[in-house]
């Protein structure tokens, strides 16, 4: 069982690595007029991002203390919920 | 009655222990606090500059080259004006700190030389036209530190500069100051719906399924590669990493696999949309809530359309958004329950928590905060947007110095062990495809026109 587990993932590692190889041999998926890609990784470093943002190119209805209190209610019910199942599952001593 | 009054006098003598291991001159002698420190001197200099007008604080970028463009024409004399700028700025502010540790200037200096030099190297490497748009600095600043580090050995005067963790937590303070909160009204509650309802599920799916199924025994590996799966990639992996207090290997396993997903993700999933009609808006989100990293998920959505890249750019800039809310939230879960001293320790005192959590991620919190509260409200968002890119690029130097330093201090056995017979591999495919799935059920919710009506956008 283990070495069927170890050929399966032997098989995914090389197929990975080769189609990744073969995207950029062959240039594929890139944009010319965009001068970056994968390696961005931030939104701060994606040209003329203004246009996307400050209700450039959406204006919402919902004011913004509305969103940022959902923000913080879901955020603070998932970390509750991270934290229960934690303690559900960890053995006691 | 004695049993509660012993377990009263033990916690009032590990308050009073823990009281004493936390003394002033913490404030200026750790590594933590002198990481918040350096950001926020960067972050003040790069605003004066920015707000007054009075002079360029901006640090040294190669321009892409190759494919037609010069790399020599880009080595202009302000070009060489701003490398060193950066390297000042830079050698000054972490000799400072390590001056303050008891670190020898004199064997620091020189060591913090050649590791500049080294991500001079990696900068420009990674500035060529095709490993710009594919890997970028990450990757090639491992790549060239693992190959020194195991041919011909890391040379005693350079160890002194390898401090992955320094250069990581001050480029995660500067980079705090570009989280702005106000980029969660780009796309409203459609935004708020599609990245932030599903982000914290797969978080948590990940975690459980790692420790659980998988039994990784590595936490802060799973947390790391979970928060790279389900936000936005390497700087959330940078993030988690250091707020879980993740090894080297840990950040850079997670930061290849990621990396190699997304370069395929980037190519793949525009097509897949397209081939089964589910249209720009429907596609973009998709595109926007599982591709890794920013620029790759600009890159797909374009692929597919200007709608799409519209969409797929605004659910990605909420979710970056949600890096310093996550970090932190990592850095209490695993000062809380992962760092206990026993499992029958069931509650960690306040002071134990202030005790343990990584400073830096306060000054990473910190810095978002004063830059969407303060600046964004005083000068405007234009002007800090202009702060930003003035930043950004330090933030960049520091991340490259940290990979260079983690390829540096890494052997490949280390990295053949991480890997730990796949399970790492296992645990980002069995994540990611649970995030395409779960991101296109909230896609498909709130931007079918089914159930809500659809938003109007603006395109070009």
């Amino acid at each position: 069982m283990r070495k069927i587990s170890k050929i399966i993932v032997g098989i995914i590692v090389a197929v990975t690595l080769v189609t990744a190889l073969y995207i950029m041999i062959n240039g594929l998926g890139l944009i010319d007029s965009l001068d970056f890609g994968a390696g961005a990784y931030y939104y701060a470093d994606i040209p003329g991002f203004e246009k996307f943002v400050n209700g450039n190119a959406y204006t919402s209805s919902t004011p913004m203390w509305v969103l940022i209190a959902l923000f913080l209610i879901w955020g603070a019910l998932m970390y509750k919920l991270w934290v229960w199942l934690d303690k559900r599952q960890t053995p006691k001593n | 009655m004695a049993v509660i009054h012993s377990n009263v006098d033990a916690a009032a003598n590990e308050e009073q222990v823990l009281a004493s291991k936390t003394k002033l001159s913490d404030l200026w002698k750790t590594e933590d606090w002198q990481a918040v420190w350096i950001g926020f001197i960067i972050i003040a200099i790069g605003a004066v500059g920015v707000i007054t007008g009075a002079f360029d604080f901006s640090a040294a970028k190669f321009s892409t080259w190759g494919n037609g463009n010069s790399l020599l024409e880009q080595l202009t004399a302000g070009f060489w004006g701003k490398l060193v700028l950066t390297a000042v700025v830079l050698g000054v502010l972490f000799t400072v700190g390590n001056a303050l540790r008891g670190v020898s200037a004199k064997k620091y200096v020189p060591a913090f030389a050649g590791l500049f030099a080294l991500a001079i190297l990696v900068r420009l490497i990674s500035a060529e036209y095709t490993f710009n748009r594919y890997l970028e600095w990450a990757f090639f600043a491992l790549a060239v530190g693992l190959i020194i580090a195991n041919t011909v050995k890391v040379p005693e005067w350079l160890k002194p500069a390898v401090q992955t963790e320094f250069y990581i937590k001050a480029g995660l303070v500067i980079m705090g100051f570009s989280v702005l909160f106000s980029n969660i009204i780009n796309f409203g509650l459609y935004g708020l719906g599609i990245a932030w309802i599903v982000t914290p599920v797969v978080i948590i799916f990940m975690w459980f399924f790692g420790t659980r199924v998988l039994k990784i025994e590595n936490k802060p590996l799973v947390i790391t590669l979970a928060t790279a799966t389900s936000v936005c990639g390497t700087s959330a992996a940078i993030a988690t990493g250091a707020a879980s207090k993740a090894k080297k290997t840990d950040l850079s396993l997670a930061v290849s696999i990621s990396i190699i997903f997304t370069v395929i993700m980037m190519v793949f999933e525009p097509i897949i949309i397209r081939a089964v009609g589910l249209g720009e808006v429907l596609g973009g989100a998709l595109i926007g809530g599982t591709v890794d990293s920013t620029g790759a998920v600009t890159v797909a959505g374009t692929a597919l359309g200007e709608t799409a890249q519209t969409v797929a750019v605004l659910v990605k800039s909420i979710q970056n958004i949600l890096i310093g809310f996550i970090a932190f939230a990592v850095a209490i879960f695993f000062t809380t329950r992962v760092e206990k001293k026993s499992a029958s320790e069931n509650k960690v005192s306040a002071a134990e928590i202030w005790y343990r959590l990584p400073k830096f991620i306060i000054g990473f919190f910190v810095a978002s905060l004063i830059a969407s509260f303060v600046f964004q409200p005083v000068v405007g968002a234009d002007a800090v947007g202009s702060i930003n890119k003035v930043l950004d690029q330090y933030k960049n130097w520091a991340f490259v110095l940290a990979f260079t330093s983690i390829g540096l201090d890494t052997n490949f056995r280390e990295i053949k062990e991480q890997f730990q017979g796949g399970k790492p591999l296992i645990l980002y495919i069995v994540g990611q495809l649970f995030n395409i799935v779960l991101t296109f059920i909230a896609v498909y919710i709130l931007l079918s026109g089914k159930f809500f009506p659809l938003p109007n956008l603006v395109i070009g």
